[in-house]
């Protein structure tokens, strides 16, 4: 068996199965409470004239209130803001709440109509107005309604302070995790199989994660390409198996990565589009891409969006059986997918030739030993990226700025990763202001 | 699937039959039809598992159901379809995209020299093609009729294998005496000289096929791959521990041992090449979907078995790997190239020939070698080392030669204690020392190149 050390390293690759990987906070909008109740003070001498409209994004399907159903939910004011006809707060539940002029008041309606439209499948929306359903929108005036509007601020504070330590802690016991993987009992078939069960009952969708894979050129702000879905492992660890070192038996965890796989796709058959709205990429092993579940993706899919999305097929799912794979390339080429090969890591590169694969793009996880210039069998990286093409090489798991600086010395222009998450935030923070939302 | 087992009921609904059916009908209205039939029985069995006829059922059925056609899957896989007024350059490129997807097999791109395509069959039903169609039908019909009558019970691996099984599979090996299940089968070289041919190594490895029937014959143990790969980590160990305590009479010059990379850094390992260390070689072969997954962990390993002076085999190199990886990567003593018939065609085997140059011709060992065929391709491209039931053969063969007890043995018997560790049919040989220690051969000869078309 594996030695532990080189396991974490190995089987934990993937970016999605790194509990390195999981922050808590970065995971949603950090609530702005407190710039609302300071809001609210300060209106405290000029409530005449104005309206409050909290939209409960909190009450959707959790699949619907991802960050980016918020973003897009907040963007939907953007233009009365800017106008400044109105103030929007998200707080940390992703309610919002907008705070406007009474003469903004018929397109605050036009925004909400437009928001509604937007859920109108969740079944909060559904059967809207039915006895017992709360409500999607409550509404204040700020005149009649301050006293009960301050309070409901300062409670959403205190809550958000509490939380906020929680979380805290809480990404401390993430950071941990990474020791745990590889402590705690062996996985066995038994275990897997009581994981697997689980698995079909469970509800992963609240562990459902997105990362932005971004073109990085320069000193240019971060350009998203796509978006990668993927379950996030370390939580699911944390919440399915806490004792169970997954690192002592990597067929195992292959074959547990499998099965996640296969649920996310169910989970995406039975989401309705806007989950794979914008471009992304789905992790899928070979089996699964000639499978049953995948043709009934494929069905519900809209016309054109199949060019948008990236199978993410791991390598060693490719070299275990070439003619299996090679057919399903085929067929997914021709259905008008793009195909990435993931988790190729320095050691195996050199086995990896994207072009005699026929693949779209490869998945290359940065390790700091990629800075001495050469692969194992001593050919540099600068030619092999060369040869596999800039443009179709990913560096993931950039989790510091190094990595970014040393996957562009050798000419790579893609990057994904903590780091690339953290760009983007800035970036947004530089060219939205902080009115918008703060991370 | 329309049929319940115990109910060998010989008019049950088949897709056949159904076929059929549409065929008589449409007897009389048959102006602007055409029917296709698709062969995809004829491709390997790898590359026509439900999952790629799924996919070939999905590319036509648009197509099908534009020309409001009828399409039939036949219990063989093949896939019968009918259309009205199509548009036959539609169906063409609909065919040619299939036929692509299928362009691993050697189904689609062997050269049968009779200009028939054997991918497809066409049928224009306005024409005397209708009664070649129709009689096709009728014999599908009857066939599966035959079929369903004689329906075994639950076939053999026919039950996928999961977690739960594999736990308690993992049990029942634990209890399970191994030794009986170990193969023996050795590799040749010819050497460059062309005198005598002789055996390089014993490989000794677990036949999957026995396995199965020993510990569940329902379960397919490699329907799961990642499943049957944890199960041979605890193989390897049972196989090491069974080659510590076997009574061969003679050492082998090297123990071939088909290896999980984890296996190579446990204890067992060390004990096992440590006993047999100065009496034996012994040379690891190793999966490239091992190395994939673990390439880190390959390298070193790599080191540690040359260091000690032990060799490396990259196992199960075919057609695929050479054109679709820089095999020359893993920097293996050997290369294990499983020999194919559609090796033996035309260009194919010169492609195939072309890519193992760059690995050197002295590193490959031609494996699969069931006929002559296989070794005359192989002498014909170079290589010189062999191993496969030809082999086993010739091994027996020569051995019988030499043999004082070989009056009262059969070649068929002969080969079959050569191919075991312990346990029937080895005891039933009267000269244990000539069974383990391999005859001197002479080496075969390179036929003349008419002969090695065939």
């Amino acid at each position: 068996m594996k030695p532990p050390q080189t396991m974490g390293r190995r089987e934990v690759e993937r970016e999605r199965e790194d509990p390195a990987n999981f922050d808590p906070r970065a995971e949603r909008l950090v609530g702005q409470e407190p710039l609302l109740l300071d809001y609210v003070r300060k209106l405290e001498k000029h409530r005449r004239g104005r309206q409050v409209a909290i939209i409960h994004l909190s009450y959707l399907q959790p699949q619907n209130r991802r960050e980016h159903h918020v973003r897009t939910a907040i963007n939907s004011f953007e233009a009365l803001v800017k106008q400044l006809k109105g103030q929007i707060f998200v707080l940390s539940n992703s309610d919002l709440v907008f705070i406007f002029k009474d003469a903004a008041l018929d397109e605050t309606e036009g925004a909400i109509v437009k928001m509604k439209f937007l859920f109108s499948d969740d079944p909060l929306l559904v059967d809207e107005g039915a006895p017992g359903r709360p409500a999607f929108v409550d509404w204040f005036d700020m005149e009649a309604d301050y006293e009960a509007l301050l309070m409901l601020a300062q409670r959403a504070a205190h809550e958000e302070e509490a939380r906020r330590h929680q979380d805290f802690t809480k990404g401390f016991v993430a950071q941990q995790a990474v020791k745990q993987m590889s402590a705690g009992q062996p996985l066995t078939p038994q275990m897997l199989n009581r994981i697997e069960e689980a698995l079909m009952r469970a509800d992963l969708s609240n562990l459902m994660r997105r990362q932005a894979i971004c073109a990085l050129v320069g000193r240019a702000a971060p350009q998203p390409i796509f978006n990668e879905l993927f379950i996030s492992i370390a939580e699911l660890r944390e919440t399915l198996m806490p004792d169970v070192n997954l690192a002592s038996s990597p067929w195992l965890f292959q074959q547990l990565t499998e099965s996640l796989d296969r649920r996310v796709l169910s989970m995406l058959i039975k989401n309705d589009d806007r989950t794979m709205a914008g471009d992304v990429s789905i992790n899928l092993n070979v089996q699964t891409m000639i499978a049953p579940e995948f043709l009934t993706f494929d069905d519900n899919l809209q016309a054109g969006m199949r060019g948008t999305i990236v199978l993410e097929v791991q390598k060693v799912d490719v070299f275990a059986d070439l003619g299996s794979f090679l057919f399903a390339r085929d067929f997914a080429h021709e259905r008008g997918y793009r195909i990435c090969i993931d988790g190729v890591n320095l050691d195996s590169l050199p086995f990896v030739d994207r072009q005699r694969l026929g693949v779209d793009l490869i998945k290359i996880t940065w390790t700091p030993a990629m800075k001495s210039g050469l692969l194992p069998n001593g050919v540099k990286f600068e030619h092999y990226i060369n040869r596999c093409g800039p443009g179709r090489a990913i560096l993931c798991r950039c989790d510091d700025k190094e990595a970014i600086e040393y996957g562009q010395s050798v000419g790579m222009t893609m990057f994904q990763g903590r780091h690339v998450e953290a760009l983007i935030v800035s970036d947004a923070k530089r060219t939205k202001g902080l009115s918008f939302f703060r991370r | 699937m329309y049929s319940l087992p115990g109910n060998p009921n010989p008019d049950v609904v088949t897709q056949e039959s159904l076929l059929l059916g549409a065929v008589e009908r449409i007897g009389r209205i048959r102006q602007g039809r055409i029917a296709v039939h698709v062969h995809l029985s004829r491709l390997r069995p790898q590359n026509r598992q439900d999952g790629h006829v799924r996919i070939a059922l999905r590319m036509l059925e648009p197509m099908v159901n534009a020309y409001r056609g009828q399409m039939f899957l036949l219990t063989n896989s093949d896939v019968v379809f009918m259309l009205k007024d199509a548009n036959l350059t539609d169906v063409e490129n609909m065919i040619y995209k299939l036929r692509a997807l299928f362009s691993k097999d050697p189904l689609t791109f062997a050269d049968t020299g009779d200009g028939i395509d054997n991918f497809c069959t066409w049928y224009d039903l306005a024409s005397e093609d209708y009664d070649a169609f129709l009689e096709m039908a009728r014999e599908v019909t009857e066939e599966a009729r035959a079929r369903n009558r004689d329906k075994s019970q639950q076939q053999a691996g026919s039950t996928t294998l999961d977690a739960k099984m594999l736990g308690d599979l993992l049990e029942r090996l634990a209890r399970t005496d191994i030794r009986r299940l170990i193969r023996r089968q050795s590799a040749i070289a010819v050497g460059a000289g062309g005198a005598n041919a002789e055996v390089i190594f014993q490989e000794f490895f677990v036949s999957v096929t026995e396995l199965q029937k020993e510990l569940a014959s329902e379960v397919s143990l490699l329907s799961n791959r990642w499943l049957f790969q944890h199960l041979s980590l605890s193989l390897d160990q049972r196989v090491l521990g069974s080659l510590m305590n076997s009574h061969l009479a003679a050492w082998p010059v090297v123990y071939g041992l088909n290896l999980n990379l984890a296996t190579v850094r446990t204890s067992a390992f060390q004990e096992f090449a440590d006993h047999i260390g100065g009496h034996a070689g012994l040379s690891v072969e190793i999966q490239v979907l091992d190395v994939l997954a673990d390439s880190r962990g390959y390298f070193e390993a790599h080191k540690r078995l040359h260091d000690q002076n032990h060799w490396i085999v990259l196992d199960g190199i075919g057609a695929l790997s050479l054109q679709f990886m820089d095999v020359s990567q893993f920097k293996a003593d050997f290369y294990k190239l499983n020999w194919s018939p559609e090796m033996g065609e035309g260009e194919h085997g010169e492609q195939v020939a072309a890519a193992l140059g760059p690995l050197g011709l002295d590193k490959i060992v031609l494996g699969r070698c069931d006929s002559e065929a296989a070794i005359q391709w192989g002498l014909a491209k170079g290589i010189q080392r062999f191993q496969g039931r030809y082999v086993d053969t010739m091994l027996a063969a020569y051995t019988m030669a030499v043999c004082d007890k070989s009056a009262a043995c059969t070649l068929g018997q002969c080969i079959a204690r050569h191919g075991v560790l312990s346990g029937p049919p080895r005891p039933e040989c009267g000269n244990l020392p000539m069974l383990d220690t391999p005859p001197v051969m002479r080496a075969i000869k390179a036929r003349m190149p008419e002969g090695a078309k065939r």
